[in-house]
């Protein structure tokens, strides 16, 4: 008995070492933001608030709350109507309405910015509400994906129900689909939300300035680095409030269907009605990613044809091998990390799970703000020369992929644990009784159960690896560009048609992992056809 | 005795856990080894380059490497990611050069401490003094100048100086530069250095009263004005040698401003070499070969005008005809820029 008491005890104390190092490993960088909160520059905090910080405040919220709404409209509109109608090609545009997710915001954006510059004019394009729908465009999958599964989990005979009491269609979607799916929207626009706060692309290409812009402008135009430290403390606050927002909203999450109902059966559409709704979806698909496609093709003719250059140095092949490269290495410490924390936090219960969640900031966070806490952070281990010489950290793979994985870390940890909390718990503690060891549990039973959670884990990161930008652009080690870095000092200085080549790179690289994600959730069983 | 072999098993998960992430923290302090050894163990002679500029600077770079067989190796960004990036990597930074595209930032870098001396008669000959640091830092490699374009279509008496960019007649037909290009704030820099802070305040208050079209790329600026989205517009000259080298017939035209006063703007190109500099003769004889043999190419590259005096500035641009440049406030632009910045946003310049 003692014996087994002395392997409980070690048990729990490695299980909580594990998850103290992890958390201390990526919670680190806000830990030194926070830092610096303690003693706060208040000459360039007063000129802010004098100054840019008010509207900063404003164009952040006004955007945040334009593109949240707006994304949340669409994606549960959408997501309701392939998923409670049936019609002609609707498996096909169901999967093809997630495939902006693979074109980046600010790649949408200068296309767009380009597009609609020769109609509205110059000044016209470069809007808040013309940001705001681009934004949409490129984040409502977030939304349309959650709210799908949660459409797919509800009960058919609620809504049966809700009908045979006299709903008409509408009201049977706004009263009780849309309550019922509620959590799982909160949880798509929180997303959304955060993409929003943490954009800096597409937000310059419209003259928007948010917070996370204003921390790049604090610490680039004013070499300030401590103000835009503390600007971006205060930014990551606004995020934390945002989690604990969708935290609320979730409380009241309600049973899907119960296990004898019957899962929601598509209804059929009249043949006028269906051919209505596959047009009305592709619209949507052609605004969202054929145009764009179409205009990065034709820039990338029309620049071989004129035989103007469309690479630019090292080639495209290196730029598509760094970003292969980064994003690989980035999401397997991301998923591996994220299993083993997720794995161990499921043993120890939910004080282990709330720790567990501090290791996810890097989430909430902007990657400018995630890039400063990092430089701050690393710059201050090399300044203590504890490497052997010649070795560094600031400049170097090891701090890019560590900021990296700071950052999406939320991504990986998440889609795990919420695999594993659907596993029955009566299955791992069967594997228990019958013998089989921790290691065991974990590796023959937990992670093949959560396998398409995982696979679909893996792909979200990778799109968002392959996007990522500020971080790259800040950390990147010397001679390593990525296609996204391209994009930006190409797009920076205007040069869309030397932007055409990598942006199209990019699409092709997420794509195929958004057919890896939607692959992985049908098969999952999450988003069922 | 089951119970506790289970539980044995148990607290092995977490060891492999501690193990992993004890991997990852003992990775990340071996980090950093691919990119040091690659210079040491590499005989042939190179220099490691941090550039600001971007446009034709590969063929320069190649033509720097033809004439001595010293390799370029090199990456691009803005002039405050660059500058950010080298004060982060201190001591450890692979930069041996550093190259601006405006001078206010090469100047902070050299406050900073991160930008060494060099005591070269090659430099001190080919640069004037008043384009290069009083303590030999930094050295211009070309000139370019912030200057009023308006369109010849629409406009038929331009505005002649920066003050007049703020008449009302020009309300709703100017295009600027937003302020988080350090190209917008030398140019406030340099007005604050001519007539004071409260004197560039009027001259900023009265651009932004002319609710101005902010675009962050001085092409997409001359193109609006082609476009007839704005008027009249201040960008650098060389922006529109490159789109009359296209198109003759391009229908902007350019003012030299304040020419009975301060002069136009100028601003310059510059490089350094760093206090980390692993490689410097090598980037030393890069930053006096771009002065001197490489010169023509590199100034011609881009449409700017030579620094070093000596060397002849290309057709199209000695096309714009002579003027008077503000050579006085080229040094004192990073001095200056903390003060232009705070000034923008108080004006509510965007």
């Amino acid at each position: 008995m003692s014996h087994a008491m002395t392997g409980k005890t070690s048990a729990a104390i490695g299980g909580w070492v594990t998850i103290g190092s992890v958390v201390a490993l990526f919670a680190s960088p806000v830990v030194v933001l926070a830092w610096s909160l303690l003693e706060p520059d208040t000459d360039v905090w007063a000129q802010l608030w004098r100054t840019r910080l008010p509207g900063m405040i404003v164009d952040t919220t006004v955007l945040l709350v334009a593109v949240v709404c707006g994304a949340v409209v669409v994606g549960t509109s959408l997501a309701w109507l392939v998923s409670a109608y049936d019609f002609a090609g609707r498996s096909l545009v169901g999967w093809l309405l997630v495939t902006p997710l693979a074109i980046p915001g600010y790649v949408g954006g200068f296309v767009w910015l380009d597009t609609l510059s020769n109609v509205v004019g110059a000044r016209g394009v470069r809007s808040m509400w013309l940001c705001a729908a681009v934004l949409v465009v490129s984040l409502y999958p977030y939304v349309y994906l959650f709210a799908r599964a949660a459409f797919a989990d509800q009960g058919a005979d609620t809504l049966a129900a809700a009908r045979s009491l006299g709903c008409r269609p509408f009201e049977v979607f706004w009263r009780v689909a849309v309550p019922a799916a509620r959590p799982a929207i909160a949880a798509g626009a929180a997303l959304v939300a955060m993409e929003v706060l943490t954009d800096i692309g597409t937000v310059r290409l419209f003259n928007v300035s948010t917070l996370a812009d204003g921390v790049m402008r604090v610490w680039f135009d004013s070499g300030n680095r401590g103000a835009a430290t503390e600007l971006a403390s205060a930014l990551t606050g606004a995020a934390i409030v945002l989690v604990a927002a969708e935290r609320l909203l979730r409380r009241g999450a309600r049973r899907g269907r119960r296990a004898s109902e019957t899962p929601l059966a598509p209804q059929s559409l009249s043949p006028a009605r269906s051919s209505l709704a596959l047009f009305g979806l592709l619209i949507v698909v052609a605004v969202a990613v054929v145009l764009p496609l179409a205009r990065l093709v034709d820039w990338t003719f029309e620049a071989a044809g004129s035989g103007q250059s469309v690479t630019v140095a090292g080639g495209v092949g290196h730029h598509a091998g760094n970003t292969l490269m980064l994003a690989g290495i980035a999401t397997l410490v991301c998923i591996t990390v994220g299993t083993v924390l997720a794995l161990v936090v499921t043993r120890r219960g939910r004080a282990a799970r709330v720790v567990g969640r501090f290791a996810t900031v890097g989430y909430a966070m902007p990657g400018p703000v995630v890039a400063v806490g990092v430089v701050v952070m690393l710059a201050a281990l090399d300044r203590r020369n504890w490497l052997p010489d010649g070795f560094f950290l600031v400049g170097s793979l090891v701090g890019l992929v560590f900021a990296l994985v700071t950052r999406f870390f939320a991504v990986g940890y998440q889609g795990v644990e919420a695999s594993l909390d659907r596993l029955a718990p009566s299955t791992r503690e069967s594997a228990r009784v019958l013998g089989s060891g921790s290691v065991r549990t974990a590796v023959a039973v937990e992670v093949p159960a959560a396998r398409y959670g995982l696979l679909a884990a893996t792909a979200l990161l990778c799109v968002d690896m392959v996007k990522e930008l500020p971080i790259t652009l800040l950390l990147r080690p010397f001679g390593v560009d990525t296609l996204a870095v391209w994009v930006w000092q190409a797009t920076s200085e205007s040069l869309w048609v030397q932007a055409a080549v990598p942006s199209l790179l990019m699409v092709v690289v997420g794509m195929i992992a958004v057919g890896v994600l939607l692959a992985a959730l049908e098969r999952g069983g999450e988003f069922a056809s | 005795m089951k119970w506790s072999s289970t539980l044995g098993k148990r607290s092995r998960l977490s060891a492999l856990g501690v193990a992993l992430a004890g991997a990852l923290v003992i990775t990340a302090c071996g980090g950093g080894s691919d990119d040091s050894n690659e210079e040491s163990t590499t005989n042939a002679r190179q220099v490691t380059v941090y550039t600001g500029r971007h446009y034709g600077i590969e063929p320069v770079f190649e033509a720097f490497t033809a004439a001595t067989g010293i390799a370029v190796r090199f990456t691009t960004g803005s002039d405050p990611e660059l500058r950010e990036r080298l004060a982060a990597e201190g001591d450890n930074s692979p930069a041996d050069l550093i190259m601006t595209a405006d001078a206010a930032n090469i100047e902070l870098a050299a406050a900073a401490g991160l930008l060494a001396t060099v005591d070269s008669d090659v430099l001190r000959d080919a640069i004037p003094a008043e384009l290069r640091s009083a303590d030999d830092t930094w050295f211009s490699l070309s000139r370019r100048l912030r200057v009023i374009m308006s369109s010849t279509q629409r406009v038929t008496n331009p505005p002649i100086t920066y003050e007049a960019v703020g008449d009302p007649q020009w309300k709703g037909r100017l295009c600027l530069r937003p302020s988080t290009h350090p190209y917008t704030q030398s140019l406030v820099a340099a007005l604050i250095n001519n007539r004071g802070v409260d004197a560039t305040r009027v001259i900023v208050d009265s651009w932004v009263a002319n609710d101005p079209l902010y675009i962050n790329s001085d092409t997409d600026i001359l193109k609006a004005i082609a476009n007839g989205d704005c008027d009249v517009a201040l960008t650098n000259s060389y922006y529109l040698g490159r789109l009359l080298a296209e198109d003759p017939a391009f229908p902007v035209r350019l003012t030299w401003p304040d020419q009975d006063g301060n002069g136009a703007h100028l601003n310059v190109s510059a490089a350094a070499v760093t206090v980390a500099a692993a490689n410097r003769d090598e980037a030393v004889a890069l930053l006096e070969w771009l002065v001197t043999d490489g010169q023509q190419l590199f100034s011609e590259a881009n449409h700017e005008f030579p620094a070093n005096p000596n060397v002849k500035p290309g057709a199209i641009i000695a096309g714009f005809g002579t003027f008077v440049a503000d050579t006085r406030s080229v040094r004192e632009l990073g001095r200056l820029n903390p003060v232009a910045v705070e000034l923008l946003s108080a004006a509510g310049y965007k």
